[in-house]
């Protein structure tokens, strides 16, 4: 038949998704859509729509293999040639002048001082798969790990480069991948966010909240920055001289005014949204303390992830939080390793040696930790993880002496493991210099609509309407995912 | 016979799936029922761009017009003689169109017949023709009709057999009025004499009370800042500041406290640097096209250049004509009849834009100096003069980091340099460098203490440097800045149908190009369609919670049509007989019945319309975080009423501060007086908002922001109940009440009365009386401890935070 007004039917949902926004939502949402749902205050969303309730549980598009993420953010960017992707063809060659092009923060050059990889490679697992002597534990792992050696990005300077390993594009204003996730997806916890950001203790990373902020998506998609000690969630806690017993005691009372001032007002929904979002606020105190308590772990446990010990404890620590908060429902989380400026991440321009034996020291056992905590605990099949910078580094010095090296975009590994990935592999190719991809580059789309699909998600459907267009993660042209590792 | 019965069942299902109030007529329309067909069928070889056969669909002259077979697509009221009709039911396949794909079906040439025979009707969608001032309908019931807008929202409700709501009270109007017009609450005092003045014109005195008020300007600028993403930070690494920033923000408020026409307000932001009469007001508008982000390291420096011209094309399409013209940057715009050269048209007007700075300069292009041109040029010369000794000094330090090890190479690139210079250069230098060194050093410092020595400078961030003769603009092949195309000169959106500007290359000492004038007296101007509409849409969406016109950004096809367009028109062509002054259109909004019903539901009209598209009552509204952190420090007593100037630092928590790189950079803290002030002074720093803001859906800062999202969720509850700011003004409003009141009894009643401006009711006096006694006894606290918990409850009220 005719479709009568398909403007209304393809693109009035805004309106339809924004009026069933203002009915309110826990982190969860469930509860109360139910609770909405029932009084017949929440309309069903049709099929075309994407979203009810914002955080409400959905239907998948696509049997996804994984229900969470935890991305591994090697902030700084770490060097791929003295990590994962083995060049013998470097080795005594340092300090040999070669010609390569390359693009930094330096600029552009033609040709540099080669650096040789300052660790050596052994061979591990089954798959026989090179991994150097800074990542001895991870080494333990690489059957279960898809490698990543293509990969490039769109931009060698940290801000941008960050924003699109995140987002997708080089300005802020853009949802991150964990927004995306949510939005299509929802949480599976109500007390919980379903979007995590747990930084380092030396800082958050350049440019900030930009790194997990919901664009233009309501703000209840941006993460939470989850903290592993204090208030894990801004305002959390109550405040020092307030106990549980009298908050439920004002609450009590507040419930009761609010209930009466509702009871004037019976269609508005969202003032029993709002009442509701006070229990879920009381509940989440309990709820989230208790995800960052680590009292329940074994001690086995807390040895393996390295917590309790220089120089693991901290990042490891976090890791252990990650598989909590993902045992909990909690859809992303991000963990960055390093953060504020110069040597505290993975940003080695200076003294490469130096700064890549300390991060790979405090991340190489508790990465390898969760890797098989979640296998152990059968979790690892549901769970996605990535692990990778915002680019790698050049082949080639950045100085007239020393190890440093700049950044590069034109190629680098990252790697995924776990939530349908297949173990053992490693996909593409830099050229012998490790200067750019040759054999399938692997645009930062690529891995986007690979976490995507692994999730369920269709990275060419999933859209949002925004400024006159459906807003895709992976932009507007088809993207496919990684293919050879699902 | 068949073709009948399926047309009927067409109609009828037609208006089964409409609204009841959007279907009156059985007539085809073009827009939502011929058009789509066309698109779908035919556009790929008849549309945008192509013409086989000389036939173009895309406008109803090329539709209408002789092919070059001489025969007519369309023939108004003549199927016989319309050879789209013929073809497209032609059953040898040799003739049929389309000639590839399905055939269409019998329905949708059904369709295309009885329009045909309807008239072929060719309406243009409904923004995309010039604005005619509708007569108002007549209704049943006139004595509802206090103004036009009565008019046309009560005949819409009697076409849909829906009554509109009571009256509200003269309460729930005191206190609507004062929050849609100040974003701050009354006073007890306040509503008491509104409601006991029983004078005719109480209202309207009220109205124009507040609209005199300054609080007036700081309430509506906030609506206008959302709208140009006024941020006063760059974004990206560093997120450096945009000095000045905040007197755009002043500009703005300035504008609607003095009631600027619109008009005028549009001509100073997009052009104020070339007006006949340019004035410090006007340049400080232009700080408009500084507003956004800013990569001051771009990866890609052609792309990120063509990024700042999409802003503002972006920002300034939607802010002004409610036309999402950036979705044209890469192609055609896919249903609005946008082709990619309307928008390169629009980047041709920007031309002369320098961007915002370069790395270490973001003066010149974005600073404009005000003051004594002698004295500005002397300090013109002390800064050249400066920046080539300071040149002169960095190469010599250059030679001497060379020589030293990486790590303090690297370290030279940081906050630590002037500490390594200070320790080691002059270890790396030979006498001759060290000596040439010292000598630079001495010279810097001289210039500098004179250039210190001049006055202050008075600066505004604005468009200060153009280029008077712009490079050529040329189309970006799919939007990419790297593959220019064809050349294209300033036009205007081709739907407007207007010609082509001429405008002659500027003369010779020319500052700027003189394109932004054009562009900018085009928009500002009563002829065009779009301008009107969209300010009197924005104006009635502050006042009813929801525009006109949903989409407040996009008045295109793939916008949300209006609710009562000629409502939209008349008020638009009132607008422009009222010199676009906004107070005047106000006061009229507020004095219609429609704006005073009260928001009492009705069981009939909930079913029919549940998102009160026909305004069969006032939507109840929640505050915007603006108003509800405002309203808490007015309620405890600590606003600071101060109006302008510089933006504030309210303190932020250590924990927001470590989600920097360099945590606290970028943010000081103001005194305590100054963090009291309103919200719209708090700087806006991209990567670091205020979180009491955020957390009630202050909008993303980097796009236009048409509407605010109005979200519900549990971290709203937990800022407003343990945030330090919140306990901070339950204390505030505890030691305000004791002073004025010494029972428990009294003091709860006087904290109803200071919040909810109205008598407490007796449950509110027992749970608060009773909540103080639970906290003292079976809590054990102190009294004030107490009554802090119950203001506290006072502020967290459901009637506190939404305005009937």
């Amino acid at each position: 038949m005719m479709n009568p007004a398909p403007k209304a039917e393809a693109f009035c949902h805004r309106t339809r998704r924004e009026f069933l926004w203002e009915t309110g939502c826990g982190f969860g949402g469930a509860a109360l859509a139910a609770m909405l749902g029932a009084d017949g205050l929440l309309p069903t969303a049709d099929a075309n729509a994407p979203i009810g309730n914002p955080l409400e549980p959905r239907p998948s598009q696509l049997p996804g293999k994984a229900k969470s993420v935890i991305f591994l953010f090697m902030y700084g960017g770490p060097s791929h040639l003295d990590t994962f992707d083995y060049k013998p063809q470097l080795v005594g060659r340092d300090g040999q002048t070669v010609e390569v092009k390359t693009h930094g923060r330096g600029g552009h050059r033609n040709e540099g001082r080669i650096v040789e990889p300052r660790w050596k490679f052994h061979q591990h697992g089954a798959s026989g798969k090179w991994v150097s002597t800074l990542f001895p534990h991870l080494g333990k792992c690489v059957d279960d790990i898809a490698f990543l050696h293509s990969m490039t990005a769109e931009s060698p300077i940290h801000g941008s480069a960050m924003l699109m390993m995140n987002s997708g594009r080089l300005q802020s204003g853009f949802p991150a991948l964990g927004s995306w996730l949510n939005y299509g997806l929802g949480s599976l916890n109500e007390n919980l966010p379903g979007f995590v950001v747990m930084l380092d203790q030396s800082g958050g990373p350049i440019s900030g909240a930009k790194n997990w902020s919901s664009g233009y998506m309501p703000a209840t998609y941006s993460g939470a920055t989850f903290r592993p000690t204090g208030s894990p969630i801004n305002d959390l806690n109550l405040p020092r001289d307030v106990s549980r017993q009298e908050r439920r005691t004002l609450l009590d009372s507040l419930v009761k005014l609010n209930q009466h001032h509702a009871e004037l007002r019976p269609d508005q929904a969202d003032l029993q949204a709002r009442i509701a979002t006070y229990e879920l606020a009381f509940r989440m105190q309990q709820h989230a303390p208790e995800a960052v308590d680590l009292k329940t772990e074994t001690a086995a446990t807390l040895a393996a992830y390295g917590v309790g010990r220089s120089p693991t404890h901290e990042f490891g620590t976090r890791c252990l939080l990650a598989r909590r908060l993902v045992e909990r429902g909690v859809r992303f989380v991000q963990l960055y390793s390093g953060g504020a400026h110069n040597d505290h991440n993975w940003d080695a321009h200076g003294d490469l040696e130096a700064n890549h034996s300390l991060h790979a020291k405090e991340t190489d056992q508790p990465i390898a930790a969760l890797l098989q905590d979640l296998k152990q605990r059968g979790m690892l099949d549901e769970t996605l993880v990535i692990w990778g910078g915002e680019f790698g580094r050049q082949p080639t010095a950045e100085y007239a002496v020393g190890t440093g090296r700049d950044h590069n975009a034109y190629g680098f590994t990252m790697w995924m493991a776990g939530g349908g990935i297949k173990g053992g592999l490693s996909i593409g190719s830099t050229d012998e210099l490790g200067s750019a991809a040759v054999e399938e580059p692997l645009p930062v789309k690529r891995l986007h609509a690979t976490v995507l699909h692994q999730m369920g998600l269709d990275p060419n459907r999933l859209s949002y309407f925004y400024r006159g267009l459906d807003q895709k993660l992976v932009g507007v042209e088809a993207v496919e995912p990684i293919r050879q590792i699902i | 016979m068949t073709t009948q019965r399926i047309l009927r069942l067409a109609i009828v299902l037609t208006i089964g799936l409409c609204a009841p109030w959007t279907c009156f007529a059985a007539t085809v329309d073009f827009v939502t029922q011929i058009k789509p067909i066309l698109a779908r069928h035919c556009f790929a070889c008849h549309g945008p761009g192509v013409s086989s056969g000389g036939l173009r669909f895309n406008s109803q002259q090329a539709a209408f017009a002789q092919l070059d077979s001489g025969v007519h697509a369309i023939t108004p009221g003549d199927v016989g003689a319309s050879e789209l009709i013929k073809r497209v039911k032609s059953a040898d396949p040799e003739n049929r169109m389309p000639p590839e794909g399905k055939p269409l079906s019998s329905e949708e040439i059904a369709l295309l017949e009885r329009w045909i025979v309807e008239g072929a009707a060719w309406n243009n969608h409904w923004a995309f023709s010039p604005i005619k001032k509708p007569t108002p309908p007549e209704v049943q019931d006139r004595e509802w009709v206090i103004n036009p807008i009565d008019a046309f929202v009560l005949a819409k409700l009697e076409a849909a057999n829906l009554k509109p709501a009571p009256a509200a009270d003269r309460r729930t109007l005191a206190r609507r009025a004062y929050y849609d017009l100040t974003g701050l609450p009354p006073s007890y005092a306040e509503v008491e004499a509104f409601v006991a003045d029983t004078s005719p014109n109480s209202w309207s005195n009220l109205v124009d009370k507040l609209l005199a008020s300054p609080h007036y300007g700081e309430h509506w600028a906030r609506h206008w800042l959302d709208v140009v993403r006024y941020a006063e930070t760059n974004s990206f690494e560093r997120d450096g500041p945009k000095p000045n920033a905040w007197k755009y923000r002043d500009y703005v408020i300035r504008a609607f406290n003095t009631d600027k026409p619109y008009d005028e307000f549009v001509r100073e932001q997009l052009a104020g640097d070339e007006l006949d009469k340019v004035t410090q007001d006007s340049i400080i508008a232009t700080g408009y096209y500084r507003l956004g982000i800013w990569d001051d390291e771009p990866a890609d420096p052609v792309q990120a250049r063509a990024d700042e011209r999409d802003d503002w094309v972006s920002t300034t399409s939607q802010a002004f004509l409610g036309l999402t013209l950036g979705c044209a940057r890469c192609h055609d715009h896919k249903i609005d009849p946008l082709p990619q050269t309307d928008y390169y048209g629009l980047v041709a007007f920007f031309a002369d834009l320098t961007s915002y700075g370069q790395r270490g300069d973001e003066i010149t292009n974005s600073q404009w100096q005000f003051g004594d041109p002698e004295l500005l040029a002397q300090r013109a010369k002390l800064d050249q003069l400066e920046q080539a000794i300071a040149a002169e000094k960095v190469s010599i330090e250059e030679v001497g980091i060379k020589r030293m090890s990486a790590e303090d190479q690297r370290r030279s690139e940081t906050l630590e340099r002037q500490a390594l210079l200070e320790e080691k250069l002059l270890k790396f230098l030979n006498a001759s460098e060290a000596n040439q060194y010292q000598g630079i050093v001495k010279r810097l410092e001289r210039v500098r203490r004179q250039r210190e020595a001049l006055p202050p400078m008075d600066a505004a961030l604005a468009v200060a440097k153009c280029e008077p003769l712009p490079a050529e603009t040329r189309l970006m092949v799919r939007g990419n800045p790297h593959v220019p195309g064809a050349l294209v000169e300033p036009q205007f959106p081709q739907i407007f149908g207007d010609p082509p500007p001429r405008i002659a290359p500027a003369a010779e000492g020319a500052r700027s190009a003189g394109r932004r004038r054009v562009l900018a007296d085009w928009i500002a101007s009563e002829q065009n369609w779009l301008t009107a509409r969209v300010i009197v849409n924005r104006v009635w969406q502050h006042h009813f919670g929801r525009g006109i016109v949903r989409s407040a950004n996009n008045f295109g096809e793939l916008g949300d049509p209006p609710t009562h367009p000629e409502l939209l028109d008349w008020l638009a062509v009132w607008l422009m007989e009222h010199e676009w002054r906004l107070k005047p259109l106000h006061e009229l909004i507020m004095a219609s019945r429609t704006y005073q019903m009260s928001g009492q539901t009705n069981a009939a009209a909930l079913a029919v319309d549940p998102t009160n598209d026909l305004l069969w009552r006032f939507d109840l509204r929640r505050l915007s975080g603006e108003e509800v952190r405002d309203s808490t420090l007015v309620v405890a007593g600590s606003l600071t009423r101060d109006v302008y100037g510089p933006s504030i630092y309210p303190r932020l928590s250590q924990e927001l501060l470590l989600t920097q790189s360099m945590p606290g950079n970028g943010w000081s803290e103001s005194t305590p007086t100054q963090q009291n002030r309103r919200s719209i002074y708090i700087h806006v720093k991209r990567s670091l908002l205020e979180p009491l803001l955020t957390a009630f859906d202050l909008p993303d800062v980097d796009s236009s922001c048409e509407a605010r999202f109005v979200t519900t969720q549990p971290q709203q509850a937990l800022t407003l109940l343990n945030s330090e700011f919140v306990s901070e003004q339950a204390r505030q409003l505890a030691e305000r009440v004791q002073a004025s009141a010494s029972e428990p009894r009294q003091q709860v009643a006087e904290s109803i009365r200071i919040a909810l401006a109205r008598e407490p009711s007796p449950t509110e006096l027992s749970t608060g009386v009773e909540l103080i006694a639970d906290f003292q006894q079976q809590h054990s606290c102190s009294y004030d401890k107490a009554l802090q918990q119950w203001c506290l409850v006072v502020l967290n009220l459901n009637e506190f935070l939404y305005v009937d």
